[in-house]
């Protein structure tokens, strides 16, 4: 029953990270040619390359500010959502909707919203008079990496949105009435009780979030393609253009290798100093 | 809650902004994609078009190669929500339903294939299906979207097997039915909105990937959706009416789709979320 999904898998995700590390010490330029052991002299080029270490800085910068934003914004949107109103169940489903289109169809939408013909975001700001002309969001490094944030942000905080409503469901209503009784204001009710009783969701949130944002691709590449002048280079982005747009798949390889022991550090560090402890009901597996 | 009209009023309006944030970019699309090419890229965008066209979406579906995209999404979206749906089930029910040692082991190692960058797996896996032969075909874009949508789709169904009694199958064993028939005839129907939220992430996954389908497929007349339209956005002069009507057009299925069975897949997360 188990078995031909685990055969799949094992087919698509771990062969190829062994031959992924393969690779990575072998001459491997266009497919099919070369294949020449080379040692580590693709970790040392890649290690020793100009753009390496800044596009590692910029996927920190990355992940920290989709971290903070999504955050935020998943946090406002799940307490809002979890308030009485009409039509509750009906916002609460379509909510998702942003995680479930295209990313190339937001990267349509915002960057013509974003951009300086007929865009609505820009015409906007010129109304209220918080710029004076027109801005080019995606034409100067930092504007177009927050706007890289941003439209990432507004892709994914749905789904997180959905899971600290899941979360704030296995919270006990007793908690809220026994500290409404004890004369606790809405503030401390959030901190003392809503935020507790979040940690296990908020864990794997920002373990799983973490993984995930990492791992974009498809929005920085084709709003951007990691310009202005490389400002929005992540590692994923460089990955790609190394592999399929210099050719040169071997050293592509030890990029993406060092950038799984960067993720795999993380990860441990991740679980070792914050996993909550766990008294994980074994009932289910009866 | 003993709040007046005020306090009404604000809960209301924090709605209506959380909604309007979610909303508002596909209100836009839309009413965007039925103004005349000029009012599009007007300096002073009209809320609602001046005067209505279908135009773009004649375009789109007769002077570009959009019929054939969407073909090829279908068919690709249609091959991997079947194959992720049998896969997963019988998964998902072997390691909740039938003891045996090792399965919590094997839960979270397929738990893990789901956390696992796509970005690491792009190299190997073209490399693997290019000596394979499977290059520039639907059937790698199909193993591959399996791949990222089948480990998440066994954690969404947990939640709904959990909650189907153990007596029922019990029941149909006694009387003589073999695993294969419990849980056609039994488990399946009980957990069929937990079916459709699996169907309907899957479908998904695969209309939505972009980065495997962009390097895998080669040849226009096997592209897929996104990628198809990312290379409209890479032309030197962008038609927004165009873009806007194809980005309309690929969202409308996801939608459609949405109506029907959104309720049972977003009660799947919170449910799941709930429980894992």
């Amino acid at each position: 029953m188990v078995a031909p999904l685990v055969i799949w898998l094992v087919a698509t995700i771990a062969y190829p990270i062994f031959s992924l590390i393969r690779l990575s010490f072998l001459d491997v330029g266009v497919i099919g040619t070369g294949g020449e052991f080379v040692g580590l002299d693709n970790y040392q080029r890649v290690l020793n390359s100009r753009t390496f270490w800044p596009s590692m800085g910029r996927s920190v910068v990355w992940v920290l500010g989709n971290g903070l934003l999504q955050t935020v914004l998943a946090f406002v949107a799940a307490l809002v959502l979890n308030l009485p109103f009409q039509g509750r169940a009906l916002a609460r489903t379509w909510v998702i909707l942003p995680w479930i289109v295209p990313a190339v169809v937001a990267v349509i939408v915002w960057k013509w919203m974003l951009g300086t013909s007929g865009g609505v975001v820009n015409m906007i700001l010129l109304r209220l008079g918080l710029i004076q002309e027109q801005v080019g969001f995606f034409s100067t490094g930092n504007t177009a990496m927050a706007s890289l944030v941003g439209i990432n942000s507004w892709r994914f905080f749905p789904l997180l949105t959905i899971i600290i409503l899941a979360g704030m469901q296995g919270i006990s209503k007793d908690l809220y009435d026994a500290a409404a009784v004890d004369g606790a204001n809405a503030w401390k009710r959030f901190v003392n009780i809503t935020i507790p009783g979040l940690k296990p969701v908020l864990f794997v949130m920002g373990l799983v979030g973490t993984l995930w944002s990492v791992n974009i691709f498809d929005v920085i590449y084709l709003v951007t393609g990691g310009g202005p002048s490389r400002a929005t280079l992540t590692m994923p982005v460089l990955i790609y253009d190394m592999a399929f747009l210099q050719y040169r798949l071997g050293r592509a390889a030890a990029a993406a290798v060092l950038m799984a022991v960067a993720v795999t550090i993380f990860t441990i560090a991740f679980i070792y100093f914050l996993a909550p402890r766990s008294e994980e009901d074994d009932e289910e597996w009866r | 809650m003993n709040e007046g009209k005020r306090g009404r009023a604000i809960r209301y309006l924090l709605v209506i902004l959380v909604m309007f944030l979610i909303i508002a970019p596909f209100y836009w699309i839309y009413s965007s994609s039925l103004k005349v090419s000029t009012e599009i890229v007007a300096q002073w965008p009209t809320l609602f078009p001046e005067s209505v066209t279908f135009g773009h979406y004649a375009n789109l579906l007769s002077s570009s190669d959009y019929p054939i995209y969407l073909t090829n999404s279908a068919v690709v979206s249609f091959a991997t929500m079947v194959i992720t749906v049998v896969l997963s089930t019988s998964a998902a029910y072997g390691l909740y339903r039938l003891p045996f040692p090792g399965r919590k082991t094997i839960y979270r190692l397929i738990l893990l294939a789901y956390i696992f960058p796509g970005s690491l797996l792009l190299i190997p896996l073209y490399v693997m299906l290019s000596s394979l032969n499977l290059l520039d075909t639907q059937l790698a874009l199909v193993i591959i979207n399996v791949t990222f949508a089948a480990p998440f789709s066994v954690w969404l169904l947990k939640a709904f097997f959990a909650s189907i009694p153990f007596e029922l199958e019990e029941a149909a064993s006694l009387d003589g039915a073999s695993w294969l028939q419990t849980l056609l005839r039994v488990v399946l129907p009980l957990a069929s909105p937990g079916v459709a939220s699996v169907a309907i992430f899957a479908f998904v996954t695969s209309w939505t990937e972009y980065m495997f389908a962009s390097v895998l497929i080669i040849s226009d007349a096997n592209r897929t959706l996104p990628v198809g339209l990312a290379g409209i956005i890479g032309q030197y002069v962008i038609d927004w009416g165009l873009l806007l009507a194809g980005a309309g057009a690929t969202t409308l299925p996801i939608i459609l789709l949405f109506v029907l069975i959104g309720r049972f897949f977003v009660n799947g997360l919170l449910e799941g979320g709930v429980k894992a």
